[in-house]
C-alpha cells in the first residue's frame, strides 16, 4: 500500500514538473517573439531614417545610391538573410557618418540625432533578443525538454548575428 | 520620453527606512518617474509604517541576514509572498521593475509571482559565492522571466554572467549632478585636506585604513588634515585614534546637500578606502560630479566606476602603505590632481538622473512591446483556484 502511495506522489510530482517546464519554455518562446518584434520595429525605423538621410543633403549622390540600396535590401530581406542585410546597412551608414564632415541644417541634424538614438536602442534590443534566444536554446537542449518534446512544433530560434561593432 | 503614462511597480528588496545604495536608487528613480507624470508604486520591507511616503507599500518588517559581507535587511516567507501577490493584483501595473531579484527577498517573490514585462536590476558585484552556486538551478527559471536585465556596473554584469549565465545592459545608478556642479570652495576645508563621507563607524567603510596611512602621509605633508562627514558617534571613534593624530581630524556629523557640494569642491582629495560590500559606489559618482579628485580602493565596484583608474586614482584595498603612496603623490603634484578632477567631473555627467532615467525608460519601452500588462503567473493562478481564492 505504502509503495503505491509514494509511486502516486512521484507521478504527481513528475506531472507537475513537466507542466511547469512546459510553461517555462512557452514563456521563453514568448520572450523570443516579443524581443524580436521590438528589434524588428526598431530596424524598420532605422531603414526609414536611412532612406531619409539618402534623400537629404547629407549624402553625396554616390553614398545616396549605396544607402538607398542597402536600406531597401534590409527592408525586404527574409528572416534568414536579415542580419546580413542589416549589417550591410550599418556599414553604409558607417561609411557616410565616419567621414566626419560637418552637417548643416536643422532637419539634417535632427535626422542624425534620431539615427544615433535609434542605434543606442537597437544595441539594447539586440542584447535582449540574443539573451532570449541563447536562453531558449540552452533550455531546449536539456534532456527533459528533448525526451518529452516539450517544445512541440515551435521552431528552434536562430541567433541574430548582428555585428555590434559596426553599429 | 513618450507621452504615454505608465503604471510602474518598483520592488525594493531591502528595508526602506534603513540607509543603503539600493534604497536610495529606488527612491530617486520613483520620484523621478512620478515627476514625469507616471504612476509609481514601490513595494518594500518597512520598519516604521508611519514614516513612509504615499507611493510606498509596506510588505512587512524586514529581518536581518548576513549577506555579501554586510547585514542585509530583507524579507521573505509565506506572509510576505501573499502581500506581494496582493500588491501585484491590485496595482494593475503595466510593468514591474525588480531590484536585486537574485537574492532571497520580495523581489525574487515578485519575479516568481508575476507574469508580463519584468525588468530586473542587478546591483551586487561579488566574487563567486557557494550559496548562489547551490541555488542556481532553482533561481534560473525565475530569473529567466525577466524581459530585460540591467546591471549597475561592469562588475555587476560580470557577476551576473558568472553566476547565472545571462547578460545584462549596463545602466549606472543615478545622481543629481547639478546639485554638486557649483559648490563653493570654503577656506576651512581647503588646503592639504582629505575628505571622507559616510558611516565611518562601519569597518567596511575602511576609515581605519586611512587612519593607518595617516602617519606616513603626515611625514611628507605635515599640514595634512582629514575631514569626516556622516552620521555616527565621533567620540567613540576618536578614542581609537592615536592622540598624536587627534588634531588632524575634524568630524562634521551629518551635512546638508549644499554643504556636501561645497565640501567636495573644497577638499584636495576625496578618499574612499572601503574594504568591500559596495554595490556601486554612488558617493564616488557624487564626489566626481562635485569636482573632487578621488582616491579609492580597488574593490570591483570602484574599479569599474572609475574606469580602471582613468577618472580617479586606485590603491590596493586594505593596504595603508599603498594608500599613503598614492595620496602623497597626488598632494605633491597639483597639476596631476587637477586634471584628474577635471576628467572625473566631465565623466560624472553620465550618472545624472536625466541621462540614467532616460536609459532605463527606453528599456521599459522595449520590455513593453506586445504586452498586456502585469498579471499573476499561471502557476499562481492555478494555486489560488485550488485554494479557493480569487486570483485576478
Amino acid at each position: 500500500m505504502e509503495r503505491y502511495f509514494f509511486l502516486v506522489l512521484f507521478v504527481i510530482f513528475a506531472l507537475w514538473y513537466l507542466s511547469y517546464s512546459a510553461t517555462r519554455l512557452d514563456r521563453l518562446h514568448h520572450r523570443v517573439e516579443t524581443s524580436w518584434a521590438n528589434l524588428d520595429g526598431l530596424l524598420q525605423r532605422r531603414a526609414a531614417v536611412a532612406l531619409e538621410i539618402a534623400k537629404s543633403d547629407i549624402a553625396d549622390p554616390a553614398s545616396s545610391l549605396l544607402l538607398t540600396a542597402a536600406a531597401h535590401q534590409a527592408r525586404d530581406a527574409q528572416m534568414k538573410t536579415r542580419s546580413q542585410a542589416e549589417s550591410g546597412l550599418s556599414g553604409a551608414l558607417g561609411l557616410l557618418l565616419n567621414d566626419g564632415h560637418l552637417v548643416e541644417g536643422v532637419i539634417e541634424r535632427d535626422l542624425l540625432r534620431e539615427l544615433s538614438e535609434l542605434t543606442d536602442k537597437i544595441r539594447i534590443a539586440i542584447a535582449m533578443h540574443v539573451d532570449a534566444v541563447t536562453r531558449t536554446q540552452m533550455v531546449r537542449a536539456k534532456p527533459v525538454f528533448k525526451i518529452f518534446r516539450l517544445a512541440g512544433r515551435a521552431p528552434l530560434p536562430v541567433t541574430y548575428e548582428f555585428e555590434a561593432d559596426v553599429l | 520620453m513618450t507621452l504615454k503614462k505608465l503604471r510602474i511597480g518598483l520592488v525594493c528588496p531591502y528595508g526602506w527606512d534603513t540607509p543603503g545604495g539600493v534604497q536610495n536608487h529606488v527612491r530617486d528613480l520613483a520620484e523621478y518617474l512620478i515627476a514625469k507624470g507616471h504612476y509609481v508604486s514601490v513595494l518594500a520591507p518597512v520598519i516604521d509604517e508611519n514614516a513612509i511616503p504615499d507611493y510606498v507599500t509596506s510588505a512587512g518588517k524586514p529581518i536581518s541576514i548576513p549577506y555579501n559581507g554586510a547585514v542585509a535587511r530583507v524579507l521573505f516567507g509565506p506572509i510576505a509572498f501573499s502581500r506581494v501577490r496582493h500588491w501585484i493584483t491590485n496595482g494593475k501595473f503595466d510593468l514591474l521593475h525588480l531590484h536585486e531579484p537574485a537574492i532571497p527577498s520580495i523581489s525574487l517573490l515578485a519575479c516568481w509571482a508575476a507574469e508580463g514585462p519584468l525588468v530586473g536590476t542587478f546591483h551586487a558585484a561579488a566574487k563567486r559565492q557557494k550559496a548562489i552556486f547551490a541555488i542556481g538551478p532553482i533561481l534560473e527559471p525565475v530569473i529567466e522571466k525577466l524581459s530585460a536585465r540591467i546591471a549597475v556596473s561592469e562588475a555587476a554584469r560580470e557577476t551576473l554572467t558568472e553566476h547565472l549565465q545571462t547578460d545584462a545592459v549596463v545602466v549606472p545608478n543615478g545622481i543629481y549632478a547639478d546639485r554638486y556642479r557649483d559648490g563653493e570652495v570654503r577656506a576651512q576645508w581647503s588646503g592639504n585636506t582629505l575628505g571622507f563621507i559616510g558611516r565611518f563607524e562601519e569597518p567596511r567603510k575602511g576609515l581605519s585604513v586611512l587612519l593607518e596611512a595617516l602617519p606616513i602621509i603626515a611625514r611628507f605633508a605635515p599640514d595634512v588634515r582629514v575631514i569626516v562627514a556622516g552620521p555616527g558617534d565621533s567620540k567613540d571613534f576618536e578614542d581609537q585614534i592615536d592622540p598624536q593624530l587627534h588634531h588632524r581630524f575634524e568630524f562634521l556629523g551629518r551635512i546638508s546637500e549644499k554643504d556636501k557640494a561645497d565640501f567636495l569642491s573644497s577638499v584636495a582629495l576625496y578618499i574612499a578606502p572601503n574594504t568591500g560590500g559596495e554595490s556601486f559606489g554612488i558617493i564616488l559618482a557624487e564626489a566626481l560630479a562635485g569636482g573632487a579628485a578621488v582616491v579609492a580602493s580597488d574593490i570591483p565596484a570602484f574599479v569599474s566606476l572609475l574606469g580602471n583608474g582613468e577618472y580617479g586614482a586606485l590603491f590596493e584595498s586594505e593596504n595603508p602603505q599603498e594608500l599613503a603612496k598614492v595620496v602623497i603623490d597626488l598632494l605633491r603634484e597639483k597639476d596631476k590632481r587637477l586634471s584628474l578632477a577635471r576628467r572625473g567631473k566631465e565623466y560624472a555627467q553620465r550618472f545624472d538622473w536625466d541621462v540614467v532615467a532616460e536609459n532605463i525608460f527606453s528599456i521599459y519601452e522595449m520590455a513593453l512591446v506586445g504586452s498586456n500588462g502585469i498579471s499573476l503567473s499561471s502557476e499562481n493562478r492555478a494555486w489560488n483556484r485550488f485554494l479557493g481564492r480569487e486570483g485576478d
